[in-house]
């Protein structure tokens, strides 16, 4: 017997689209797709993905929630929420106790104080600048010729961080060119760009005026050399979600499911 | 060549281009060669300065007094003294264009703004931290777009309308005006956006040294009509060109050589150091 019932919810990212099914307290299936530039094409593919993995059909959902920079592009949404909002009740789902989330995505970092409830009292964006963002990851990647997900690691294994003299992404590549030519070890190339990017994290972080505890979502959260290099900036422990690149949908998803709740009689899926 | 001659030279090594002049005495240019500056200073100065001075038949002991500038002079062995880029390019500018006021420098990876009053430097702002508002925002996003960084300014100005670019950062620009191209926009109006957005930035940091005619623009971003185009419109007046805007830095150098030079001559002293122009070996076997 299917449980019922069901929620959709999809984070449409600069980077990556997200999308997951909910059904009372439990993730049934996610799934995940580059964004590639075309958002209505990786939101189909999320949802197809999703509707196979969990053996059901669009048709049977009650609400969809859409979150994310590529939400206006989501024709049969039932709701729309804020990345704000659907970060927020993406951790609290996973981390009651949590009170600051810091967000490190693909175009910006953003760090939120939430209440108990996943509720956002204040916020702070850095969307200005590729060096605060994880553009900044990607690009160094490509230019040491490592793949996105092996930064992590590398990091841990550096036996000392590069100074970048720098705060411009684009002068960092040339910078990070210039030191591995020199003969600098990739390691401490990667260890130094995780150092500058907690170091802004941390600026953006005392903006907001923080409480513990403290969770770290998103693509950033994935590359553990920069959890490592952000908890030690920080000075505090980073609850990191079990698939950290999901809150935003998982808070999308609740929040269709807290709307539905509100107004029972309304049809709330849409022609797709 | 007339014995009492006497020749000066000016070396002017930028982050992308490395600039030689050679000047008589009444500072008129006999050579001047321009070349890539690359990883290895050393050996590009000395490769560039030999070019010169073929160019302008003379031997490296006939140089009077050698001035480098820019932000590799302390990596040019040869050099008798280094001046900081500002008051080579207020100097140069000076030289050119006696009325200039307010210099716009845009080079590959800075932009500067000089205020000059009486051929001296009496305010400067300078931006290399960021790499919107200089020559790498338009390399870049040439790129991206898939057109010559040379091509740009023209096609910018055949744009019918202007697209605006809402990134500031050099990074986001270039795949927003990817994006822009795959909404299909024209190449031309991206372009102008581009100009309009990097003019925008240079205005923002050159208004606070207060712009006052004449202006002259000099670097690589003075042989960007577009963008030239575009910074006029700021100030509302046309801005002054140098024939060559890239050795602006050098020419000032050698004048500024040729000034040190008959000074220490009627004091009687002595500026010209011990100096012979050779390739130097990055590891040479003394050091070793």
């Amino acid at each position: 017997m299917r449980q019922k019932p069901l929620y959709i919810g999809i984070d449409v990212g600069s980077f990556s689209t997200k999308a997951v099914l909910l059904a009372n307290n439990t993730i049934l299936a996610s799934s995940l797709s580059l964004s590639g530039g075309n958002y209505n094409k990786a939101v189909q593919y999320t949802i197809n993905k999703i509707e196979k993995k969990a053996k059901v059909s669009f048709n049977e959902v009650s609400a969809i929630g859409v979150t994310g920079c590529g939400a206006e592009t989501v024709a049969f949404a039932s709701y729309k929420i804020s990345e704000i909002s659907a970060q927020g009740k993406g951790v609290n789902f996973f981390f009651p106790t949590v009170r600051t989330v810091i967000d490190l995505g693909g175009r910006a970092t953003t760090v939120i104080r939430i209440d108990e409830e996943g509720k956002a009292l204040d916020f702070v964006v850095s969307e200005k600048c590729a060096a605060g963002s994880g553009r900044f990851l990607e690009i160094l990647a490509n230019v040491l010729r490592v793949k996105l997900e092996d930064l992590g690691p590398l990091s841990l294994k550096a036996k000392e961080a590069v100074k970048f003299t720098t705060g411009c992404a684009v002068f960092a590549e040339s910078e990070a060119i210039s030191r591995v030519a020199e003969g600098t070890a990739k390691e401490s190339v990667v260890a130094g760009v995780h150092k500058a990017l907690a170091a802004k994290i941390h600026s953006l972080v005392e903006r907001v005026g923080v409480e513990l505890d403290y969770a770290f979502t998103s693509g950033g959260a994935k590359d553990i050399g920069l959890v490592a290099c952000l908890q030690e900036e920080l000075g505090v422990p980073l609850l990191v979600p079990p698939e950290p690149q999901l809150t935003g949908a998982i808070g999308a998803a609740l929040f269709a499911r807290e709307k539905v709740g509100m107004n029972k009689n309304e049809p709330v899926v849409r022609e797709r | 060549m007339k014995a009492d001659k006497m020749y000066f030279a000016g070396v002017d090594i930028g982050s992308t281009m490395t600039k030689v002049v050679i000047q008589d005495e009444n500072d008129s240019i006999l050579a001047s060669i321009i070349g890539p500056t690359g990883a290895e200073h050393r050996r590009l100065a000395y490769q560039v300065m030999k070019d010169a001075l073929n160019k302008a038949g003379l031997r490296f002991d006939e140089i009077e007094l050698v001035v480098a500038t820019g932000y590799g002079r302390f990596n040019v062995p040869f050099a008798d003294r280094q001046i900081t880029e500002i008051s080579c390019h207020a100097r140069g500018v000076s030289h050119l264009f006696p009325t200039a006021r307010t210099v716009i420098d845009i080079g590959g990876q800075d932009s500067k703004g000089i205020k000059i009053r009486d051929g001296r430097v009496e305010d400067f702002i300078m931006n290399d931290k960021c790499a919107a508002g200089t020559g790498r925002f338009l390399e870049i996003t040439a790129e991206a777009l898939g057109v010559k960084v040379e091509e740009i300014g023209e096609l910018s100005l055949k744009a019918r309308h202007n697209v605006k670019i809402s990134s500031t950062c050099t990074v986001f620009a270039g795949q927003e005006v990817v994006t822009r191209l795959s909404e299909g926009l024209a190449l031309e109006d991206i372009l102008a956006g581009v100009h309009d957005a990097i003019a925008d930035r240079i205005w923002g940091m050159v208004q606070r040294i207060r712009v006052e005619k004449d202006v002259v623009i000099t670097g690589g971003g003075a042989k960007n009509i577009g963008l030239v185009r575009a910074l006029e419109r700021k100030w509302g007046y046309p801005a002054l060109l140098p024939p060559e805007p890239l050795i602006t830095g050098a020419i000032g150098a050698a004048v500024i050589a040729r000034e040190l030079a008959i000074k220490a001559l009627t004091e009687k002293r002595v500026l010209k150091k011990e100096r012979t122009l050779k390739e130097l070996a990055l590891f040479s076997e003394e050091a070793s």
